[in-house]
């Protein structure tokens, strides 16, 4: 527990009547990459949108780097070191490639001028930087999740969310893509906590998963152990001889 | 930033300072210059309200709320205090820029933006209600009249003297405070504001992951926003020198600066100049038309919709779109 980045305690959210999350653990070890996995509903995006502060738990602690976060906005957070991406791209769709990015750094405090100049690094790292003055709205689904991937990567995280990095790229640029959250482990050490639902994706990025349904945990642990329990084979991979 | 500002915005408001300077010298008769002061001074009102109404994407409705503040607040200072207007219409402005923090202070609470809308319509009824009320300082409807016009200033042998009748003084003041005002809001939108204000108008909930406080951007964009709206309504007060309480703050205040907006384009930095421009003294032409005047304005605010839906600053913007989406389908039928 000792290099425990992120822990998430017996957390809860309830919309209403429905409790989306029903007292979830989470450990996210530093420099490591977390998968969250499960079927439709299962929780996922709602245990990810409550570590990024979107929604707000009924129960439960998060701690990050050792200080309790569970009740400070979404901005903060960020400024403590984490960020993330959002499964249906948000780009800034008034500005451009290279402006959308720059947003991200002038929060910081970092002057236009010189905000701007390091934006070019982020697009060029992502690989935009033919497109950084093309209008945010212009970009393929590929080169938005690439935009938010750069966005994300401009507030200089320590814990970077990635909610279906893959999800509407068209298949020849996963390899690419998924070549590029590689580096981001490799090069700057960034710690990566993901949601994807392909299974085969995740063999070649996560380290650990956690596996949810009906927003209870069903098991963690490496991804070789997740995808061998009998539980999730029958939830998740639908195998018929796991089910028997 | 293009989609707010245009192509080389520094050079166009040279541009229309130059146009500005240029009207000053020639001999322009006293009418044009009164529609043109007008329009100056309800530029500089949709200006302030586009801030937030387009260039934050916040669905306020009850900016003339704001106007009627400087207005009157301005005009009562001055008319009774003795101080000069020089220096009361920043008292007006500071008061509405206060109205526009307390407003703005429930505003953030709600998501929905209707709600929004209907907030701040009601808080600008509230405003005219107030102001109607007061009848032994405002006189109510009857109009509170001989408000001071601005104090006349002398450069050596010439004298500068403002108000109604004054037609070249008051439309270079206006021009002056004007422009000042679009200066400003060029150096503000063109830093760390400006994209601020576009990123959390085009997704709140990215701007929030990215470390932008949402509430304290949109609570400083309100004030700012009403500020100028309260300073433009000063100094139309000590322009006109009269006020009544539906004239400021009434439903035709609102229809008519909205129109402004939406016609020059609502987001676009310039706008509200050529919104203004275009509706005052369309307004004015149609005069003779009576009772019909308003339902041939409304007639041509909802042809231009039609026609040109970004508004006259957002034609450029158009094409570019039309051609991006273009680029996009033969990218798409070429892959």
């Amino acid at each position: 527990m000792a290099d425990g980045l992120l822990l998430v305690s017996n957390l809860s959210v309830r919309f209403g009547g429905l409790l989306a999350l029903d007292g979830v653990a989470l450990e996210v070890r530093d420099g490591r990459s977390t998968a969250i996995l499960g079927p439709n509903g299962a929780g996922k995006t709602t245990l990810f949108n409550a570590v990024a502060g979107a929604v707000r738990p009924s129960e439960g602690r998060i701690l990050f780097a050792g200080d309790d976060i569970t009740s400070i906005p979404p901005h903060r957070r960020c400024r403590k070191g984490i960020s993330r991406t959002f499964q249906i791209t948000q780009p800034f769709s008034g500005l451009n490639v290279i402006e959308n990015v720059a947003v991200a750094i002038v929060s910081r405090g970092v002057p236009m001028a010189a905000a701007l100049r390091e934006a070019a690094d982020y697009v060029a790292f992502v690989g935009l930087e033919a497109k950084s003055a093309a209008p945010a709205r212009t970009l393929s689904t590929g080169q938005r999740k690439r935009l938010e991937l750069a966005r994300a990567l401009a507030t200089r995280p320590r814990l970077l969310l990635l909610d279906e990095v893959t999800g509407g790229v068209d298949q020849p640029s996963v390899p690419e893509l998924l070549d590029l959250i590689r580096r981001l482990r490799v090069e700057r050490g960034i710690t990566v906590l993901v949601i994807e639902h392909k299974m085969d994706v995740l063999h070649g990025l996560a380290d650990d998963a956690i596996f949810l349904d009906r927003g209870r945990v069903v098991t963690s642990g490496s991804m070789a152990d997740i995808a061998a329990h009998d539980e999730v084979r029958r939830i998740y991979l639908g195998d018929a001889d796991a089910a028997a | 930033m293009i989609e707010v500002l245009g192509r080389r915005p520094a050079l166009t408001l040279s541009v229309c300072v130059a146009l500005f300077l240029l009207i000053s010298v020639l001999p322009v008769n006293d009418y044009v210059l009164h529609i043109l002061t007008l329009s100056l001074i309800f530029a500089m009102f949709a200006s302030g309200w586009n801030l937030t109404l387009g260039i934050l994407g916040l669905k306020t409705l009850g900016h003339h709320a704001f106007f009627a503040i400087g207005a009157y607040l301005s005009a009562i200072v001055a008319f009774y205090g003795g101080v000069s207007p020089w220096l009361t219409i920043w008292a007006g402005a500071a008061l509405a820029a206060l109205a526009g923090l307390l407003i703005g202070l429930p505003i953030l609470r709600i998501r929905s933006m209707p709600h929004v809308a209907i907030v701040t319509l009601a808080f600008a009824e509230i405003v005219r209600l107030i102001f109607s009320n007061l009848k032994d300082i405002t006189r109510g409807e009857l109009g509170f009249w001989g408000i001071p016009p601005f104090d006349p200033v002398s450069f050596g042998e010439t004298t500068i003297r403002f108000g109604l009748g004054n037609a070249w003084g008051s439309y270079v003041l206006a021009g002056a405070f004007f422009f000042a005002v679009q200066a400003g809001l060029l150096l503000l939108l063109r830093s760390r504001p400006g994209m601020t204000f576009a990123a959390i108008r085009d997704s709140e909930a990215a701007a929030e992951s990215l470390g932008i406080n949402l509430s304290t951007w949109k609570l400083a964009a309100f004030a700012l926003s009403a500020g100028i709206v309260g300073l433009s309504g000063a100094i139309y007060a000590h322009y006109v020198m009269i006020l009544t309480p539906t004239s400021v703050a009434g439903p035709e205040m609102l229809i008519t600066l909205l129109a402004i907006i939406i016609v020059g384009g609502a987001g676009r930095f310039f706008g509200p100049l050529y919104g203004a421009l275009l509706l005052t003294g369309s307004l004015e032409l149609l005069r003779e038309f009576g009772e019909y005047r308003m339902l041939l304005y409304g007639a041509l605010v909802i042809g231009f919709v039609f026609a040109a839906p970004h508004g006259i600053a957002g034609l450029r913007i158009g094409r570019l779109r039309r051609r991006d989406r273009r680029g996009t389908r033969e990218r798409s039928s070429a892959a």
